[in-house]
């Protein structure tokens, strides 16, 4: 582990991505508590420019951006980890029984597999947003977590299938261990450096998701997050009427998040993956 | 070499043949107009015409109501400025006790060339007796409709609905059609509501030249039979774009492609002040538009606790008025003020008393709200910050409720919501599509709801106001479908008030009784205004034509509709 982590710390990207993340982090989780305000607080009025008052300015309803970017910020990577820990487990589960169980098991699964992957994500995801009365952050995440797995199961099964052929896992069988005992400890402990890349992944695709359905007005209810902070000022033309500072704000706190994880995935990536790995 | 040579004339075959092609199946597309010659105008068709049929539920710019009367013509057109009648087919009306005389203009003829006469008013009143149309309830007002000759019309009161205000509403409203066209569709309502019209032949100054899912055409029809009275319009081309959104409107509107529009767009003055552009609107500072309707918050009245007036009226000094006109109206209301009279702008305002307001009535306050519900209503903070009333009922969750996508109430309501949360009341924002709300709204199911009661302006207002939010004869019970008063309040008081006033044309007697029902709404309280807004956004964009009315050249009404159909003849093209 000491290894990895000394690995780890080798590759620029990851560095970058890693310190950006924890500056994102701490933003958002501790901002809050050091500015208690309410971001619900219609505390100035509509699009007043930033000034010593407002850092960031207000929003339409006349809220204090930069408040509201700090919640909105911590809302979106809730969603987001929420959404990543669903899809991996869903994917990583369908994915490893299927690339080890092999047979009729493996077609039927990665058939349903294939089967969401041909549906646009997209249309699932305004379809189910649609029929859920209460949206809340966590349900949010629940709804673009059980439509992003596919991807990971696919690349999690072609990983399974290629580790089952290995000596160890023979011995391990002639051992006795059941298939759920081989997957846990003789498959998984293997691909753990993947799994974690593919949550990665799925983390920063769940911040775009929320983003996405939020500026389309499926966002969360009675919550701010950097989707329904681009959706109101949409809606009310900040582009047209010049008011940058309702837009510009999330859309840099949207794409430093995803930037932050993705760098920290390519890292991953040199460092795991033997074909990329420098000596 | 060769090769080539073949590739680029097969390609140039391929290119004249889509394009005469296209030339046939697109023979209504799009032609180069010249600039100096044509109107733009927008916001008051959404999505691609249909049907050019006045009779249909919702036909295309402009023979819907409520829109430019330039192919189909209205008897007389409502001036919001002097809230009179002007002259347009008619020339003048008289009532006598249940009797109305409407003389027409001499002269009038359809665009075919043949005469407008009395019979075709008659007829196309009479259809609104034969099939149920979206002026049908004209007849609930009036017995009988007959042409006394080619140039009068007569019109017989029902004895028990003597209204005659509410009659001269549909004197601005009702398209009159041509006999001679109309009685050969007339075969059945649904052939009459299904007929696409598309080459309309109306009475008005204009042609349809032509549409597509893009654009409608308008051409002016140079023999009008208005021009001795009226003037010729200037435009020789008026264009309505179809924009996909609100904010694609407001672009090409900013950028001088739209001259004249009626879509809300936040932050207008900031195109005159900041960037400079030849923008305007009816006033040149706050509120920028006439206020002509109140979208208020319509409470559940039956519903515990908001059954007890007194929590109505915390809520009601809870609101932040302000705030919603400076964020959801984008500064085009002025606050609203408790009364269900407009205290500004419109002809009404005449009968609006501050007095009242300020004894009987109530403001933004939330001190005020917290002392009723503290002392009068012996309210007790539970920790999460909400009241609970001493018999346990927590003041809240309440849902507020309106359609998703109408802006500036999605905005209005979150005001709400978040003052009356700082007050100690618990309010929840809800945005369904717009058939949700409707039926929500006519069942009488919800705890609190925007709309706009007796919106658009009428020569009956504000006696119809008074009327769509206290009067209960011919209101269903909860559940069934209501088209006013839709939170059933009930006032036998209200009631014989509503109709004394719509008998009454002593216009000292009638301001008493507006002032009466006026302090029994705000003691009463069934509906907190929420914020005026204008009968329609008036905006012109000079860049290519000027000479649009406004506040200090007040030659026609800001309107896209009734008397505003005289700006058509007021503007000149740019120098």
């Amino acid at each position: 582990m000491k290894d990895i982590l000394i690995l780890l710390f080798r590759s620029k990207r990851f560095i970058v991505g890693f310190v950006l993340f924890l500056g994102i982090l701490s933003f958002a989780l501790i901002g809050p508590i050091l500015n208690p305000k309410n971001p619900f607080q219609m505390v100035g009025g509509l699009f007043s420019p930033p000034s010593d008052r407002f850092i960031l300015g207000t929003d339409n309803l006349g809220r204090d951006v930069f408040t509201q970017l700090m919640y909105g910020t911590r809302t979106s990577l809730l969603i987001g980890c929420t959404a990543g820990l669903i899809a991996t487990t869903i994917g990583v589960t369908i994915g490893s029984i299927a690339g080890y169980k092999g047979g009729i098991i493996e077609e039927v699964l990665m058939g349903i597999t294939n089967v969401f992957i041909t549906i646009p994500s997209i249309v699932i995801l305004i379809l189910l947003s649609i029929a859920i009365k209460a949206r809340s952050a966590v349900v949010m995440g629940l709804v673009i977590g059980i439509t992003a797995w596919p991807w990971t199961a696919r690349a999690v099964r072609a990983q399974t299938s290629s580790l089952k052929t290995r000596e160890h896992i023979d011995i391990a069988r002639i051992t006795g261990f059941s298939s759920l005992e081989m997957i846990i400890y003789e498959i998984l402990p293997y691909m753990f450096s993947y799994i974690f890349m593919a949550f990665i992944l799925q983390f920063s695709g769940g911040i775009l998701n929320e983003a996405t359905l939020s500026m389309l007005g499926l966002g969360p209810f009675q919550t701010v997050s950097l989707g329904v902070m681009l959706h109101w000022s949409l809606l009310w033309e900040a582009v047209r009427t010049g008011a940058w500072w309702a837009f510009i704000p999330p859309v840099i706190c949207l794409s430093m998040t995803t930037f932050s994880l993705m760098s920290m995935n390519t890292g991953m990536d040199e460092v795991f993956n033997p074909r990329l790995r420098r000596s | 070499m060769f090769k080539m040579k073949r590739f680029l004339a097969s390609l140039i075959s391929i290119v004249v043949i889509t394009t005469l092609l296209g030339s046939v199946s697109f023979a209504q597309a799009p032609v180069q107009l010249p600039r100096k010659e044509t109107l733009y105008v927008a916001g008051m068709q959404w999505g691609p015409p249909t049907t050019f049929n006045p009779m249909a539920p919702s036909p295309a710019w402009p023979t819907n109501r409520g829109q430019h009367y330039l192919i189909y013509e209205t008897l007389f057109v409502y001036n919001l400025l002097t809230g009179k009648l002007d002259p347009l087919i008619g020339e003048s009306y008289s009532w006598s006790v249940y009797t109305l005389t409407i003389k027409l203009r001499k002269g009038a003829k359809w665009q075919d060339g043949t005469p407008l006469t009395a019979k075709d008013v008659v007829y196309s009143l009479q259809l609104g007796k034969k099939y149920p149309l979206y002026f049908s309830s004209f007849w609930d007002f009036v017995t009988d409709v007959k042409a006394k000759d080619d140039l009068t019309v007569v019109m017989t009161l029902n004895k028990d609905k003597p209204f005659k205000k509410r009659v001269e509403v549909f004197l601005n409203q009702i398209f009159i059609v041509p006999q001679h066209i109309w009685s050969k569709i007339d075969t059945g309502q649904k052939a009459l509501l299904e007929y696409t019209n598309t080459e309309p032949v109306g009475s008005g100054p204009y042609k349809l030249l032509s549409y597509s899912p893009e654009q409608i055409v308008l051409q002016r029809d140079d023999n009008y039979w208005g021009i001795p009275y009226y003037g010729k319009p200037a435009p020789k081309y008026v264009v309505h774009p179809i924009f996909k959104s609100n904010d694609a409107g407001n672009l090409a509107f900013e950028r001088g492609d739209v001259d004249f529009s009626q879509q809300f767009c936040p932050e207008i003055w900031k195109m005159w002040e900041v960037k400079k552009l030849p923008v305007g609107t009816w006033y040149k500072k706050e509120p920028y538009h006439i206020p002509a309707s109140v979208p208020s918050l319509y409470i559940n009245i039956h519903k515990k606790p908001l059954n007890n007036p007194l929590v109505r009226r915390a809520l009601a000094y809870a609101i932040n008025y302000p705030k919603i006109a400076e964020t959801a109206m984008s500064r085009y209301s002025p606050p609203a003020k408790s009364s269900l009279i407009i205290p500004v702008g419109v002809p009404e305002r005449k009968y609006f008393s501050q007095e009242d307001v300020d004894k009987y009535g109530w403001k933004y306050d939330p001190a005020k709200a917290i002392e009723i519900l503290e002392k009068q209503l012996k309210a007790k903070k539970g920790p999460d910050g909400i009241y609970v009333l001493p018999d346990g009922t927590r003041l809240g969750p309440f849902t507020a409720m309106c359609p998703y996508g109408w802006t500036d109430w999605m905005t209005s309501l979150e005001v709400v919501a978040e003052s009356a949360r700082a007050v100690g009341i618990d309010i929840r924002t809800e945005y369904p599509d717009a058939p949700v709300w409707v039926d929500r709204r006519n069942t009488g199911n919800f705890d609190l709801l925007m709309n706009t009661p007796a919106g658009g302006y009428t020569p009956a207002h504000p006696w119809l106001r008074f009327f769509e939010v206290m009067e209960i004869k011919g209101v269903p019970p909860i559940g069934q479908v209501a088209y006013w008063n839709f939170n059933r309040y009930s006032n036998k008081k209200a009631s014989s008030l509503i109709e004394a006033a719509a008998k009454i044309t002593d216009e000292q007697k009638l301001a008493t009784i507006f002032r009466e029902l006026d302090r029994i709404f705000m003691k009463d309280i069934p509906i907190i205004p929420l914020e005026y807004r204008p009968w329609h956004f008036y905006e012109y964009n000079e860049t290519y034509w000027t000479g649009f009315p406004n506040e200090n050249n007040p030659t026609a009404s800001p309107l896209h509709t009734a008397q505003g159909i005289r700006i058509f003849y007021l503007i000149k093209p740019k120098e």
